[in-house]
């Protein structure tokens, strides 16, 4: 019995009387709708008894006269349990004590929909810019942008750097952003050092933060497909396969093989464009810049065959519900196959250049340490997880397009650290090249879309893919019109941001860019939604020489000791 | 002074809420294939040593007030390239209720480069625009 049928029968089982219903529309999909406030019996039962469960993400959905809360928990598929909250009084309790990853979770939700979690340890107004009206709830249904925006949104103050509580005289608060020279994203860091040493991280985000959730309910379905491409320009085919999955499985219609197989090439060729940019990017932050202007410019092959096959280079534009929306042609297919040639070629000369160069692993071995045990506990996803020497993909977990048939291997490493992150991608990269040869070699015919009506029949979905940067899990509710009810959006960053304070601390000022950057953050997606302070649940601060104690106890390296 | 600057104009990039496409693409641009450096052009960190401010993506209201402040940090005289769709016009997220508008509607902008994302090539386009404005 897998770890998905043992969670709903164990749910079955021990909680038949708080159950209201229970659907199992699809194989590792189940729907659990639950009493008021048995939500943490629920996700207690299932933390304790099926190994390695996780918390995906928390979605609010305004029913009109209540709110829903959905909590998408993985155990091996995809368990969604629901409670309602009546609207007028929308307090409930919060899980943190069960599962410290869905600290941020809960604050989005109430950040957006206003909903107060019991016993969350800050649950403070934290959400969008801080000019944004109190009691103005976005994501609700009846809220509308007040006519005369510019009476309300006049007032902007700056944002005040944390004061550091007890701390010692030696201790420097330094800011960095939310313009700085090291991501192309705009964030603001707040370090706290002891010479040279990070004795403490704190991030603000919500620089990049546009509200698609809310627009996504204002367009149709088939509009929506280009309006979630755009939540990232860099894992683009991700994000619309992933919304098309989820629609499609609410108005039931299989998508033909071929189409399939078309999705899995251009999401592996997103794959293989964003890993080579990570790993030019890390030579650019470990200050190898030879390295950062090869790696870019073997990139450009790669994006000369994603705009031959799909008419642009970073916008795709080439899924669509149903299927892709354009067939590759023949000339097409023998020119991207060898190119890939060329491009393998230089992916061995650079994995080697990763695993060879004495500087590199100089700056990269035992830096930013994040134990395998930290990483589940953190709820970490991709090959930052991967890294940690778990071997979790949603591709061979819970496959998708075609890629239940493709053979490939997951790639993990048990070094927990950069270097561990950076080989990862590199690895994955020839992973990726040898998935788009097989599936151009082996492409079936037949059509590459089926014709899907404009308007959606009442449902809802949680669809998952592997995107570059880890596990993405879109969640679609329809109310039988055109348009959707509810899209909800968590990418991958939101969920590897929260290990970047554990992977940092007690590491060199020095070192902070390229643990960054080895988590391989994309704040264009974090963003969407929410914005969040990480770690401010723990005012407390560490010395140094309790962080290094600490970092003793938990086994881990620490540079330096 | 006309003369240095024509020749070396340094580049400061700032995204404003865009979804990274652009900034690859601006990113791109300092990359073999493209090379923006030929035209003496450099990216600068600094917004006090840059003449030339890049902007991508739709300005969000997080993001508008800082905007503000790196163009008024910027030495005089100073120029602007809005880059993307949503940076000229707000694109597909112009009625966003988290965007405060498109980018001349928050600073001057000299030169435009629409698209989705624009290509390299484009951009280099409108970088060599800017200079030939600078000319005179």
């Amino acid at each position: 019995m897998g770890q998905f049928d043992k969670a709903v029968e164990l749910l079955k089982n021990n909680l038949a009387n708080s159950i209201v219903e229970l659907k199992v529309p699809r194989s590792r999909k189940a729907y659990v709708f639950l009493k008021p406030e048995k939500h943490r019996d629920a996700i207690s039962l299932l933390l304790k008894q099926v190994e390695d469960t996780i918390i995906s993400t928390i979605t609010g959905t305004d029913l009109g006269n209540e709110i829903e809360l959905n909590y998408h928990m993985i155990c091996g598929g995809t368990v969604t349990l629901k409670i309602r909250v009546p609207k007028i009084k929308p307090v409930t309790k919060s899980i943190c004590d069960l599962i410290s990853g869905a600290n941020l979770y809960e604050r989005e939700v109430y950040d957006l929909l206003g909903v107060t979690f019991e016993g969350h340890p800050n649950m403070e107004r934290l959400l969008l810019p801080e000019s944004w009206p109190k009691g103005n709830y976005p994501l609700r249904r009846d809220w509308k942008a007040p006519e005369n925006q510019e009476d309300i949104f006049v007032s902007e103050e700056a944002p005040k750097p944390k004061s550091v509580s007890g701390a010692s005289e030696s201790l420097v608060n330094v800011i960095v952003g939310p313009q700085h020279p090291v991501l192309h994203e705009p964030e603001r860091f707040s370090f706290t050092l002891d010479g040279e040493r990070v004795v403490d991280v704190d991030a603000r985000l919500g620089y990049v933060h546009r509200g698609i959730e809310k627009a996504a309910e204002t367009m149709m379905y088939f509009q929506d497909v280009y309006l979630v491409e755009r939540i990232c320009g860099i894992c683009n085919a991700a994000h619309t396969t992933v919304f098309c999955q989820a629609v499609e499985d609410i108005a039931n219609v299989e998508t033909p093989p071929r189409a399939q197989y078309y999705r899995t090439i251009i999401h592996e060729l997103n794959r293989i464009h964003s890993h080579l940019l990570l790993l030019g990017v890390a030579g650019h932050l470990l200050g190898f810049e030879s390295l950062f202007q090869h790696v870019w410019r073997d990139r450009e092959p790669v994006m000369d065959i994603v705009e031959r096959i799909t008419g642009n280079r970073l916008m795709s534009g080439f899924n669509t519900i149903g299927g892709v929306r354009r067939d590759i042609a023949p000339s097409t297919i023998e020119k991207t196959l060898k190119t890939l040639k060329d491009v393998r070629k230089r992916a061995d000369f650079y994995k080697k250049v990763f695993e060879e160069d004495a500087t590199l692993r100089m700056r990269t071995e035992g830096v930013g340490v994040l134990s395998r045990k930290d990483a589940l506990k953190l709820c970490v996803v991709g090959p930052v997880l991967r890294a940690s020497g778990v071997a979790s993909d949603v591709r061979k977990d819970d496959p998708y397009a075609a890629y239940g048939e493709i053979p490939f291997n997951v790639i993990s490493y048990n070094e927990c650290d950069t270097w561990a992150r950076l080989m990862v991608r590199a690895d994955e990269v020839l992973e990726s090249i040898n998935i788009v040869e097989y599936a151009l070699d082996n492409l079936p015919e037949g059509k590459i879309r089926v014709r899907v009506q404009r308007k959606i029949p009442e449902g809802e979905a949680v669809s998952r893919v592997e995107a570059p940067r880890g596990e993405l899990i879109h969640y679609v509710k329809s109310d039988g019109s055109a348009y959707p009810y509810r899209v909800k959006v968590r990418a991958p960053t939101l969920a590897n941001l929260m290990a970047f304070p554990d992977a940092i601390k007690g590491g060199f000022v020095a070192d902070i860019p390229s643990v960054m950057g080895s988590l391989d953050p994309c704040f264009s997606c974090t963003d969407r939604m929410a914005f969040i302070q990480l770690n401010s649940d723990q005012k407390w601060h560490w010395s140094l020489d309790e962080v290094n104690n600490q970092k003793k106890q938990e086994g881990a390296y620490l540079v330096g000791t | 002074m006309k003369w240095a600057r024509r020749n070396s104009p340094w580049l400061l990039h700032f995204n404003t809420g865009a979804c990274n496409g652009c900034d690859i693409e601006v990113v791109s641009l300092l990359t073999p294939r493209y090379d923006v450096e030929r035209f003496g052009a450099k990216l600068e960190p600094s917004p006090r040593h840059a003449d030339v401010l890049i902007v991508t993506g739709p300005v969000t209201r997080q993001c508008a007030p800082r905007l503000k402040m790196i163009y008024e940090q910027m030495p005089s005289p100073k120029f602007v390239v809005a880059v993307g769709a949503c940076s000229c016009s707000g694109g597909i997220f112009q009625d966003c209720y988290n965007i405060s508008g498109h980018l001349d509607q928050i600073i001057p902008v000299d030169v435009y480069v629409p698209g989705c994302p624009p290509k390299p090539e484009a951009i280099l386009q409108g970088i060599a625009k800017l200079l030939e404005k600078l000319k005179g």
